[in-house]
């Protein structure tokens, strides 16, 4: 056999052993992961704390399977930072020959932070994530705020809010309605986590007060703790 | 771990040799690929149907709103029945996440083999949940049947969680009470991108059997404002 030929049998070889492959993902599923995590409320400020809860977290999902998991809390209330009741959470994953994607949804109602400076009837953040034959893709769609007052602004009803609107909360830091922060390629892989309310309390640090004016002069503003309503996550990928 | 190691490899795999199979020249081309492995979901069916999604929906009440399922909410065995039923509609926001799957006894009966469905009722502050092991009902000891079938839209399939001959018992918060209640999805973008909005969920309430307490009411069969259904199974 001539090296022609041989480049021949080598270039059919590679092409069946791709064909097989092909087949045998085929059969044996989509190669993706799955990833959720829900959770209502999340305090870490000088007032007090509080973990992520109620935390529903997705359990591994291989194969062609599925799973979801869930956390209900009855109500939360750290003095002086964030009151709230009516706490659930919800995520669920699946990996299938055709799609997988994952899902997750949190909800917190009667919010009160900070001592009113912002509230809400109720906060919903809902995201999901997908891959399948034409791609990957994520969305917010269904995250909303009812009643949502900031700082003596209010939004009536039930709505959405841009994503990353970013309010001033003088004297006090500021607060991300709507925060997404998305992850993959958006062809592989795809994800996106949702907070809808996400307070960063900021502090003047290093900076010289001024004995006649009383103004400080200098320093950096440091993020000194942080608040988070209604928060969710999906994500898919290889 | 083998068969995991080989799938997670095997589109890039794959792709190098395509080249060398097809051209004298390596592929240099590296942005992403969109991954080629997908199959068009077959049938969904009972014996072997595995069904996740969760979201939310928006019930209004109202049969001609934009989000209500019409086309799709008569099922062929009449079972459930055009909403509401029980009345009145449950209306507002109502978010939800499932994981089940199915299996047919020894009379090929379908039946939920595990399942965990969590229906949370924000205008009243409810959250059920229903939790299935074994083939029974945690809340009630009982089995809980189910039933898959093509959609009238022709769209894709739908699966009924807890047939009216039994229904099945779901857990009631705040309070530990107990309920009977019937869920519904629709998978109807199957194979598809998934933000079509066009899958449904209907969830039923009634507490009918001595001792039971939660609100009565029924969603009928609502689009998803967001979230996701997929059968994935079959």
């Amino acid at each position: 056999m001539n090296d022609k030929s041989m480049h021949w049998v080598n270039r059919l070889a590679a092409l069946g052993l791709v064909v097989g492959l092909v087949a045998g993902l085929a059969v044996a599923g989509s190669a993706q992961s799955v990833g959720g995590q829900a959770y209502s409320t999340y305090v870490n400020t000088p007032l007090g704390s509080s973990s992520q809860s109620p935390l529903a977290v997705l359990p591994a999902v291989t194969g062609t399977d599925g799973a979801e998991a869930d956390a209900e809390g009855s109500a939360l209330n750290v003095v002086g930072a964030l009151s709230s009741d009516f706490l659930n959470s919800i995520t669920s994953g699946e990996i299938g020959t055709a799609e997988a994607g994952a899902q997750s949804t949190s909800s917190a109602a009667s919010v009160n932070i900070l001592n009113g400076l912002i509230t809400a009837d109720e906060v919903v953040a809902n995201v999901m994530s997908s891959a399948g034959q034409s791609g990957a893709l994520s969305d917010a769609a269904g995250s909303t705020f009812t009643n949502l007052t900031v700082a003596g602004q209010s939004l009536s009803g039930d709505q959405a809010v841009a994503p990353n609107t970013n309010v001033s909360l003088p004297g006090v830091g500021y607060v991300v309605l709507n925060e997404q922060i998305p992850t993959g390629d958006g062809v592989t892989s795809s994800g996106l986590t949702v907070n809808m309310i996400h307070v960063y309390l900021q502090s003047l640090v290093g900076g010289i007060l001024n004995p006649i004016t009383g103004q400080t002069l200098g320093g950096t503003l440091q993020t000194t703790g942080e608040i988070i309503v209604g928060s969710a996550t999906s994500s898919v990928g290889p | 771990m083998l068969t995991h190691t080989i799938l997670r490899f095997g589109p890039g795999l794959a792709a190098g040799l395509l080249a060398v199979a097809c051209s004298d020249r390596p592929n240099v081309n590296m942005a992403p690929k969109r991954p080629s492995f997908w199959v068009t979901p077959p049938p969904a069916q009972c014996p072997t149907g595995k069904w996740t999604g969760g979201g939310r929906i928006d019930p209004t009440g109202t049969r001609t709103a934009a989000n209500y399922d019409n086309v799709d909410e008569p099922s062929p065995t009449g079972d459930p029945p055009p909403a509401p039923e029980p009345a009145p509609y449950f209306t507002g926001k109502f978010t939800f996440g499932f994981n089940v799957f199915l299996a047919t006894n020894a009379a090929n009966r379908c039946f939920v083999q595990k399942g965990e469905i969590e229906v949370n009722g924000h205008p009243f502050k409810v959250a059920w949940h229903v939790s299935i092991h074994d083939g029974v009902d945690t809340f009630s000891g009982d089995s809980v049947f189910a039933n898959v079938f093509a959609d009238n839209s022709g769209r894709g399939f739908c699966l009924v969680v807890g047939t009216a001959d039994a229904f099945m018992t779901a857990r009631v918060n705040p309070g530990q009470g107990r309920e009977t209640a019937q869920f519904e999805v629709c998978d109807n973008d199957r194979g598809k991108p998934q933000n079509s909005r066009t899958d449904a969920m209907r969830w039923r309430a009634a507490p009918i059997h001595s001792g039971e307490t939660g609100p009565t009411g029924d969603t009928g069969l609502t689009y998803l404002t967001g979230g996701n259904i997929v059968e994935h199974g079959s």
